[in-house]
């Protein structure tokens, strides 16, 4: 089998501006089904958005990009199917104030897959018990603490049956005594087998959960290593830098 | 670990002592109106309640020397109803509760897309009972009065101008810029035009353009012009509501596969109409106060029959019962209304959140 047909996630050439500011430069990236890739990288490298593109909320000006094979479909209809094959976490976690919990992860599976609601509410109270907040269905978001949102959402992302989930940060806006039991559940979530791709600053999660580690600066991968060998041995410099400030 | 203890509790005379001493502005005002109150109070008291005269066929029966309410109660049946039939004012009563039913559905916490059709059928449902049709002998629009016709037009032209600024609003956030261009340009002529100039319009100069043979009632047009003039200012209020939503919302939608119309109707609108909430029930507010401005089309509403009222010889020179009626009804069904929407507000707020 080559590359190109078991990878999950499979970017090539990946270019774009925000005006006339050029964001990423030439990305390739390639995702196996079922591996982990941290993306790690200084704060403005382009790593929120290259996942941002991934699933479609920012546009790209050039490159081609494939989540399972449907971006050979063309526009749209792309751009639709890779949302609805990709999980997406948020750094604010964006769940909808104005339903509860459980309605958040129903809404979507029911109103965009057209699933049987009942069907549906069970296999999120089912999700829900995975990420331990099954008692607190029927709350509304601003009743929760921030980890506990934060799992909710991942809950919510998950209900979708995605094939990749995508997580932008999903620790960097959480009081320091919850990101431990938002990363528990993405470990959780990664030793079930799930696509998974983080960015994020929790450079013990990378080392503990990843696959491969994505350095990213300028908005260009400047080196993918397994993470022993790049926090142990980086070889361009700007990831010997990054590593040595992080440590 | 040491055991909580209640909080230390002054007696609530010395509290409001030294919340005075605290505030002495406070203090000053809170004396300046009690002031003001003892001195207006009893002089009002005598003249509206305990001088009064309450009955009458004339002026002459007033002889009290306070307030002559003879005038609005020897006509209270124009000043509910104008001048409908007397053997139909049943059909006034139906078609006010029948709006008002129409209208209930809409003011639930979670309001469901069905009351948004319900409550137009409402509407014309009422309309129906009053114009009159098969069974029901008719009574055209020009026998309609009386606070009836102020409560009609005020809650029916919201009714359907609330979809209608919903569309505004949006069309106003569109990228397409005809769309938008249109939108703007609308709202920006009808907010920048006094109420009474469009109603005139509606009256005098829109049936020289109609088209032979098309005539619309001059109720109905004037219900359309306070339509369109509502949906504008509504617009606005929904535009913030919109504005409020924060972006993030739209994006999660996105990511989770729904597309745009469905992220409009099940995240961003019930988010931006709670937001928009206040605002919407002050437009109200102020529409239902102009709703008085409809005898320029030369209807009688509980402003015009008394208007009329004192013109009549029999009534002459109570200018200041008849206007101080209508301004105490305006003010009771107002303050209900804030009241009421405060209420409203705080049964639409989501549970855990502050604002």
């Amino acid at each position: 089998m080559s590359n190109a047909d078991c990878a999950m996630v499979a970017i090539r050439g990946l270019n774009k501006w925000y005006g006339d500011h050029h964001v990423l430069r030439g990305v390739d990236l390639d995702v196996a089904a079922g591996e982990r890739v941290v993306v790690l990288g200084p704060s403005g490298s382009g790593k929120s958005t290259l996942i941002r593109c991934i699933n479609g909320l920012e546009a790209y000006e050039e490159g081609e990009l494939d989540i399972a094979g449907v971006g050979r479909l063309a526009g749209a209809k792309a751009v639709e199917q890779s949302r609805r094959l990709t999980g997406m976490v948020f750094q604010g976690f964006n769940l909808f104030p104005h339903l509860t919990i459980l309605e958040n992860c129903v809404l979507a599976p029911v109103q965009v897959a057209k699933r049987d609601p009942n069907v549906v509410r069970e296999e999120a109270m089912a999700l829900l018990a995975k990420v331990r907040i099954s008692d607190q269905a029927h709350k509304y978001p601003a009743q929760l603490s921030g980890g506990q949102q934060q799992r909710a959402a991942i809950a919510r992302a998950l209900a979708m049956q995605p094939k990749v989930m995508l997580f932008d940060e999903p620790t960097s806006a959480l009081d320091p005594e919850m990101v431990g039991e938002v990363l528990d559940v993405m470990t959780a979530l990664a030793a079930s087998g799930m696509t998974m791709v983080v960015v994020t600053h929790e450079m013990g999660f990378a080392r503990e959960v990843a696959d491969r580690v994505v350095f990213m600066d300028a908005g260009e991968i400047v080196e993918i290593a397994p993470p022993a060998a790049f926090f142990d041995a980086p070889r361009q410099t700007r990831a010997r830098d990054f590593v040595r400030r992080v440590r | 670990m040491s055991p909580p203890r209640p909080r230390p509790r002054q007696p609530l005379a010395q509290r409001m002592i030294d919340a005075l001493r605290r505030r002495p502005l406070d203090a000053a005002a809170a004396l300046a109106v009690l002031i003001m109150a003892a001195w207006i109070a009893p002089g009002l008291m005598r003249w509206a309640i305990i001088d009064a005269t309450w009955t009458g066929e004339t002026k002459a029966a007033c002889t009290e020397g306070g307030a002559c309410w003879a005038i609005v109660t020897s006509r209270w049946r124009q000043v509910l109803a104008g001048f409908y039939p007397k053997d139909h004012l049943w059909r006034v009563a139906a078609a006010a509760l029948v709006l008002l039913a129409g209208v209930a559905p809409l003011l639930r916490r979670r309001t469901s897309g069905l009351a948004l059709a319900t409550a137009p059928a409402a509407v014309l449902l009422a309309y129906g009972v009053m114009e009159g049709a098969g069974v029901l002998p008719r009574a055209p629009t020009d026998y309609w009065g009386g606070f009836f016709l102020n409560l009609f037009i005020g809650l029916g032209a919201s009714i359907f101008a609330l979809p209608l600024g919903i569309a505004l609003a949006l069309g106003r956030t569109s990228r397409l810029p005809v769309v938008k261009g249109l939108c703007v340009a609308f709202i920006e002529v009808i907010r920048g035009s006094p109420l009474i100039v469009l109603l005139f319009a509606a009256a005098v100069v829109a049936p020289l353009f109609t088209p032979a043979g098309m005539t619309l009632d001059k109720l109905t047009r004037a219900m359309i012009v306070i339509i369109l003039f509502e949906a504008a200012y509504m617009a606005e209020a929904v535009r913030g509501g919109l504005a409020g939503v924060p972006a993030g919302q739209v994006e999660a939608a996105r990511a989770l596969g729904l597309d745009r119309w469905r992220t409009l109707v099940f995240v961003v609108l019930p988010q931006a109409l709670r937001i928009a909430t206040p605002a919407l029930v002050n437009s109200f507010i102020g529409l239902f106060k102009d709703t008085t401005l409809i005898y320029v089309i030369g209807v009688l509403d509980i402003t015009g029959v008394l208007r009329n009222a004192v013109t009549d010889f029999a009534w002459q020179g109570l200018e200041t019962e008849a206007y101080v009626f209508v301004a105490a009804v305006f003010w009771v069904f107002c303050f209900g209304l804030s009241r009421w929407s405060a209420s409203l507000e705080r049964r639409l707020s989501i549970p855990g959140k502050s604002a």
